[in-house]
């Protein structure tokens, strides 16, 4: 049946459509049609079939990236997010301020990551730092490095400037906490059971699902990470805080058009195959123990 | 939380609450010292930054506030951000009330299937698209330009507007709008008369969203501009560095400055924010 307002409709999509078409449909296909070229941007697309995918995987640049990618990834899942959890959990159970809490842990993801990464920069300072100030303060002179221009100590500095900003998961799993009904606690409670028990029994399997998303979200984002890197270390030094965005922005300023789309294939592939799977893993997995009750 | 005050607290309780208090200082801190750090240093002379960082100035530098103004153009920056924000955020609500519009409250065929289409967009890595959004931009022949970010700043929030905005239309009532058509309303007059005004809430959280969104990103601002003219706020900072040379703390202040704005914003809408984040993120 053809509603009698079809051109109307039409009408009315065709802004949201056209924009959706030209910066979210053609770019991925854009970036994997041309990632099987050679190509500096201005002349003709050379094919040159999955040769920049066998370029990048012999570079040990691209793998000690792609490294690092899968670091951040499993940091921001299995760290990042079980510490925001834990304060969804805390505040959930609204102790004094928890509002006020609430609001400024939040408060860095209004900040851009351009401030952030310039107040760390003053921070991680080899030579006016507040941190090497502290730790010369509390005698640990000794320890007072250059934290971002030290291969060993360049990527935990930059990790840390992030990991600690858990506001925003932190309210996602806050909303989920605050529906589960107060009954169940009640009635733990009178069973004796302390609170370590209720957040243990009650509180994480009713949250499964929730958890489940945000550690999908956090790995795909630990794919996409960038911003701050970039802006604090640009890659180095000697690549040690390199990620797959830094190279692909390198490989677009080097005019090496072709190999930058083949990094940022991989960037989408990866990160579209890893929420496929753990969504495939739990469903299954929810199927699976649905049919044994 | 029965007889709460009758029972006898155990080890375990103890333990939990001295935890429960240690994590929360632990993120407050974590958090909030160095933004308070960050501002106390902005009003402070470079001398007393160096050798005391952890004092507070012996005399207020308002003086570093005026220096950030007059050194960087900060000013022409300031309004570059405010239009590109302002801009994008309208352009991307009125796309996305509309589509979502059409989408929500009329029946045709393939009104699930393109929601879900747009939604999905929310799973792909924009920064994946570099060289794609270059080439855009450029034949558009809006490199360089407020236009080419407004634009690439409204597409690129399109799922969550849309997202959000056609989830609140959900909720109002479809008699409305029956009633609206009896009295000889058009379906262009349902949208304008009805439905959007009805959507303000909604649109209010969303536009919030894109505005700081808009406000902060760096990577496309960088990407997509190339002269003084067309350059936003965050991209000015981070020439401050060179600017700056010897002046460290106005350039400290010239970041507080940029921070205000979304702060202010946060400060009178946090509600909805945090709503409409906890909302845009869910749906994955």
């Amino acid at each position: 049946m053809r509603n009698k307002n079809w051109k109307q409709i039409l009408l009315f999509l065709l802004p949201v459509l056209t924009l959706f078409v030209v910066y979210f449909v053609y770019p991925l296909g854009f970036v994997f049609v041309t990632s099987l070229t050679k190509w500096n941007g201005i002349g003709s697309m050379e094919f040159i079939g999955l040769d920049n995918y066998i370029d990048l995987f012999g570079d040990a640049t691209f793998r000690l990236s792609l490294r690092n990618n899968i670091l951040w990834a499993l940091i921001r899942a299995f760290i990042h997010i079980p510490m925001a959890a834990g304060m969804a959990m805390i505040l959930a159970r609204k102790p004094l301020g928890w509002k006020t809490t609430r609001t400024i842990i939040f408060l860095p993801n209004v900040i851009s990551q351009v401030a952030l990464a310039m107040m760390w920069l003053a921070i991680y300072n080899a030579e006016f730092g507040i941190l090497n100030s502290l730790l010369e303060g509390i005698g640990l002179s000794h320890l007072a490095q250059n934290w971002l221009g030290n291969t060993t100590t360049a990527l935990p500095a930059v990790i840390v400037q992030q990991v600690f900003y858990i506001g925003y998961f932190m309210i996602v799993i806050l909303a989920s906490r605050m529906g589960i009904s107060d009954t169940y606690y009640e009635a733990a409670e009178i069973d004796g059971a302390n609170i370590l028990q209720q957040e243990l029994h009650i509180t994480i399997p009713m949250l499964r699902g929730i958890l489940i998303t945000t550690m999908t979200l956090a790995l795909a984002y630990g794919m996409r990470h960038f911003e701050s890197t970039y802006l604090m270390t640009n890659g180095g030094p000697a690549h040690s805080t390199s990620v797959l965005g830094i190279l692909l922005f390198r490989d677009m300023g080097a005019l090496k058009y072709g190999e930058a789309n083949a990094i940022g294939s991989i960037l989408i592939i990866f990160g579209g195959v890893t929420i496929a799977i753990i969504r495939w893993l739990f469903s299954r997995n929810d199927s699976a123990s649905d049919a044994a009750q | 939380m029965v007889q709460k005050g009758l029972k006898k607290l155990t080890a375990v309780d103890y333990i939990a609450k001295i935890g429960k208090w240690m994590y929360i200082i632990f993120f407050l801190f974590m958090t909030f010292a160095p933004i308070i750090w960050l501002v106390i240093s902005s009003f402070k002379t470079n001398f007393e930054f160096e050798t005391q960082p952890f004092s507070f100035p012996a005399v207020w530098q308002f003086q570093n506030y005026q220096n950030a103004l007059q050194m960087a153009g900060l000013p022409r920056l300031f309004l570059n951000s405010t239009i590109i924000a302002s801009c994008a955020m309208i352009v991307n609500l009125g796309v996305s009330a509309m589509g979502a519009f059409a989408i929500s409250r009329e029946k045709f065929k393939f009104n699930e299937t393109i929601l879900n289409i747009i939604l999905a967009g929310v799973l792909v890595p924009i920064i994946a698209l570099m060289v794609p959004y270059f080439k855009i931009v450029s034949s558009l022949g809006v490199y360089d330009t407020l236009i080419g970010l407004i634009i690439t700043y409204a597409a690129m929030n399109l799922p969550v507007s849309v997202y959000l905005v056609h989830g609140f239309m959900g909720s109002i009532p479809i008699e409305l709008e029956e009633a609206a058509v009896i009295d000889g309303c058009s379906f262009t007059q349902r949208f304008t008369k009805v439905v959007f005004p009805l959507t303000k809430p909604g649109l209010v959280t969303a536009g919030t969203l894109v505005f700081i969104y808009c406000w902060n990103e760096f990577t496309y601002a960088m990407l997509l501009t190339s002269s003084e003219a067309s350059r936003t706020l965050q991209l000015g900072i981070r020439f401050f560095r060179s600017q700056f040379v010897v002046d460290y703390t106005s350039m400290l202040a010239a970041i507080v400055i940029t921070m205000i704005p979304t702060i202010f914003v946060y400060v009178f809408l946090h509600d909805r924010i945090i709503s409409g984040m906890t909302a845009g993120a869910v749906k994955g």
